[in-house]
């Protein structure tokens, strides 16, 4: 089967809230019936079709493409199947997402994987701020789930983060893991300023010795097993991360933030 | 324009009307006899088969004030839970259990509710509460003014200061925050609190002032009774929501010495200690004491099962009870020299024993307590339920067999701990007519509101009757404030502006002499912006003030 594909007919100049098409809730439905769905357009409502030309059927296998900035709310609670968008996503991309994978090609936008739950998304350019945080006054983030990201990423990067992997080959915002609870985020490019900031527990994964804090103790240089293994976990992915030359076990290890419970942790690789 | 409501089943326990069919015309916004020439009916509802009772009076709702803006920072996904989009004569909002002002009143008129009290206007606060309550739509409002653990009241009892400078002070306060009537919170413990106290029985001493919250109930109750202020001081009393506070409660009754006294969210202080969970239900001794002595009104404060949020200027029992924050996030504050501020979300579950009980207390009380017109019906909105779990609340008052029906389903030790299933009572249509109308109007000392004879404004709601209560009060087939056709089948039509009510009871001026002084020494406010001129509240041209009288004055 082909895959029910969104090809963008132009740009419109107001934001679209993109969450009526996602895969639980198109599954049934024949393209005319997704042609006739409503889509808020600023504060306008806009049929499907609309906006888009739709070809293909499999809506378990969705493609958005010529997608932009201003296309919020893709795969929102995502329970499964796949989406690929093809250019940048707007805010809130795999708000929610409780399984299944998302890939966009391009950027995207604030609050990506914000409260995400389960299932994998991949981002190949950069991320905005908040990626896989919380919605403003909430007290969980992220609580599942792997977010890999090739390029950088903004601020706030893992804010009440819960569990879960955040993978960023290139470089993370100030504030990466703040009020962090679990969870782990590993960054290969370079971390901004407040990094841990407020984290209670945790790991951050750092390949580049991050701006010194006075919130962290340094444990000193340790040699520590469970790396090989939560590298071996990434083998199946298609990132640098997955790369042999990635693994290392060496790492210097620094506890806090120590203004909060302190048991969350920054390892820097040891060259 | 004269508008006639014909034929409907009037329930007007003011004027001793039960159930009897009437018609009721309208001119320019008030009730009137009918007329004797012929003018000609400008409209006409045929409410044949309809109920008609005034428009319905919350007296104890937090609509106004700082700590529901807490509420609403605290809680963003009560929020985005519920957005309600405009529509061509309404305003956008949001919230469940502490929705914004415009949704507030919109809610409210659907349900057929044209008033609603605020019981906790700090003094200090009092401008941004009435400011709050002047973007409530369609309701008529008041509030009342907090006293009892502020500083200067505190220094004047411990200084001995005879009975008529604090008549003077009350009287000052409730005309500089623009009030009604007069509520003390956890007498003296909010104070007590910022000298680290952490609870405060009625004869305990405040450790820095050496005043008891039962010297404190006292001279305020005389004060509002001497100052003929008709609303009897409105309490929230010592030790909220602890096991074993019923002999407070029982205590609190017989210590105020036949004065007038309104308990409010009675069901938080009706607990024993009796079982194997040592809490128990005390309704029965409260309804019993409050059944024999007339000079106590109540009002119950009941809780039904699902997300809340409760906020009180209590932060001495918020602050105990933040752990069981849900979701954990909380907030307590002092409000300077005046008292302070608790925050902390809510979830009731009827799976819970004490939550459980607690619902079952609330209804205990309201199905024990003989008189309606010394009864109201409250859930402490958002305290105990948001307001609009009201009409849920008087299917279970109304119907017995859904009240037992939903009492089988609570936490089983529960169901041991309550004779709830043995009450037979249920209310009828008048009593709860008397409770949210009647009742309200006189307990507040609303005049020309409440009622509908001639005379009355006309404040009306209709409802289809029907054996489902809920059913019939979630949605009134017409709603008139002032007159004007406000809601047609529970959706708002068309709104106005309702008015301010307050009191303006006399003072001696020299007592703002000394006033002066401990404004400038400790206040971030000066005396003269303290107060709250009448512009204020009506300079925008929507807002206006209804001044009531005094017990003793001819209006």
């Amino acid at each position: 089967m082909s895959a029910l594909t969104f090809t963008l007919k132009h740009k419109p100049a107001q934001r679209v809230d993109m969450s009526p098409l996602v895969c639980q809730k198109l599954a049934g439905l024949q393209v005319n019936q997704i042609a006739a769905l409503t889509l808020q357009n600023g504060k306008r409502k806009i049929r499907v079709d609309e906006l888009f030309v739709i070809d293909g059927v499999d809506t378990q296998n969705i493609i958005i493409k010529g997608s932009f900035e201003k296309l919020d709310f893709i795969g929102k609670e995502l329970e499964g199947g796949s989406i690929t968008v093809e250019g940048d996503a707007g805010a809130y991309l795999g708000l929610g997402m409780k399984s299944g994978e998302i890939v966009v090609t391009g950027n995207v936008g604030l609050y990506a994987a914000c409260e995400m739950k389960k299932g994998f998304l991949c981002v190949n350019g950069n991320a905005g701020d908040f990626l896989g945080a919380a919605l403003p006054g909430n007290k969980m983030g992220m609580k599942g789930g792997t977010i890999l990201i090739k390029g950088n990423v903004g601020e706030r990067a893992g804010d009440h983060m819960r569990r879960g992997n955040i993978l960023i080959e290139g470089n993370a915002g100030d504030y990466c893991g703040s009020r962090m609870t679990a969870g782990t985020i590993a960054v290969m490019g370079q971390t901004g300023n407040y990094l841990g900031f407020a984290m209670r527990r945790g790991t951050l994964l750092l390949w580049n010795q991050p701006v010194a804090s006075a919130r962290f103790n340094d444990c000193g240089a340790h040699t520590l097993a469970f790396l090989p293994i939560l590298f071996a976990a990434f083998k199946k992915l298609n990132s640098r991360f997955a790369s042999s030359g990635a693994s290392f076990n060496r790492v210097q290890r620094y506890a806090g933030d120590m203004s909060e419970m302190g048991k969350g942790e920054v390892l820097v690789k040891i060259n | 324009m004269l508008i006639k409501l014909t034929n409907g089943a009037v329930y007007d326990p003011a004027s001793g009307v039960d159930g009897t069919k009437q018609d009721i015309y309208i001119q320019d916004g008030r009730i009137v006899n009918k007329p004797v020439g012929d003018d000609p009916v400008d409209k006409e509802f045929d409410l044949s088969g309809k109920v008609v009772m005034s428009g319905a009076i919350d007296m104890h709702t937090h609509i106004g004030g700082g700590k529901g803006n807490i509420a609403r920072i605290l809680l963003p996904e009560d929020h985005r839970q519920d957005p309600v989009a405009r529509t061509d004569v309404t305003r956008s909002g949001c919230g469940h259990a502490m929705p914004s002002t415009f949704v507030t009143g919109y809610r409210y008129a659907e349900m057929g509710y044209t008033a609603g009290f605020e019981p906790a206007v700090l003094p200090i606060n009092a401008r941004q509460a009435h400011m709050e309550m002047a973007d409530i739509p369609i309701l008529d409002k008041g509030g009342y003014v907090l006293l009892g653990s502020d500083d200067y009241l505190l220094r004047m009892l411990t200084a001995k200061k005879d009975q008529k400078a604090i008549n003077d002070y009350v009287a000052f306060t409730m005309q500089a925050a623009k009030a009604i009537g007069v509520k003390v919170v956890n007498p003296g413990g909010i104070n007590a609190f910022k000298f680290n106290q952490r609870k405060l029985d009625l004869d305990e001493q405040n450790c820095h002032y050496g005043v008891t919250p039962r010297d404190i109930l006292q001279v305020l109750a005389t004060a509002v009774k001497e100052i003929g202020v008709s609303h009897p001081l409105h309490v929230h009393g010592c030790n909220l929501g602890v096991p074993g506070n019923v002999n407070t409660t029982l205590d609190t009754i017989q210590g105020i010495g036949g004065l007038p006294m309104h308990l409010t969210h009675i069901q938080f202080h009706s607990y024993g200690t009796e079982g194997d969970f040592k809490f128990s239900s005390g309704a029965a001794q409260i309804a019993e004491a409050v059944n024999k002595n007339k000079n106590i009104t109540i009002d119950v404060g009941q809780i039904l099962f699902g997300q809340t949020v409760t906020a009180s200027g209590d932060n001495m029992r918020q602050h105990a009870n933040h752990k069981f924050a849900s979701p954990n996030k909380w907030v307590t504050m002092d409000i300077e020299c005046d008292a302070g501020c608790g925050v902390v979300p809510f979830k009731y579950k009827d799976q819970n024993f004490v939550n459980a009980l607690q619902w079952a207390i609330g209804l205990e009380t309201f199905l024990l307590v003989e008189d309606p017109w010394r009864i109201f019906l409250t859930t402490d909105h958002p305290n105990g339920a948001p307001f609009t779990s009201y009409p849920h609340l008087i299917r279970l008052l109304m119907d017995r067999s859904f009240r037992n029906d939903v009492l089988s389903t609570i936490h089983p030790e529960a169901q041991k701990m309550t004779n709830l299933a043995s009450i037979e009572r249920e209310y009828s249509l008048q009593e709860i007519a008397i409770m949210t109308r009647a009742g309200a109007a006189k307990l507040i000392g609303l005049q020309d509101r409440g009622g509908l004879s001639a005379g009355n404004w006309a404040d009306i709601t209709v409802y289809t009757d029907n054996v489902d209560r809920q059913k019939m009060f979630e949605k009134p087939d017409y709603v008139f404030k002032d007159g004007q056709l406000v809601v047609v089948d529970g959706k708002v039509v068309s709104t106005k502006w309702g008015t301010t009510h307050v009191v303006k009871p006399d003072f001696d001026a020299s007592l703002e002499k000394d006033l002066q002084k401990y404004f400038d020494r400790f206040m971030t406010m000066k005396l003269g912006n303290f107060k709250i001129s009448d512009d204020e509240i009506t300079e925008d041209g929507r807002g206006s003030l209804t001044i009531h009288p005094l017990n003793g004055e001819v209006a």
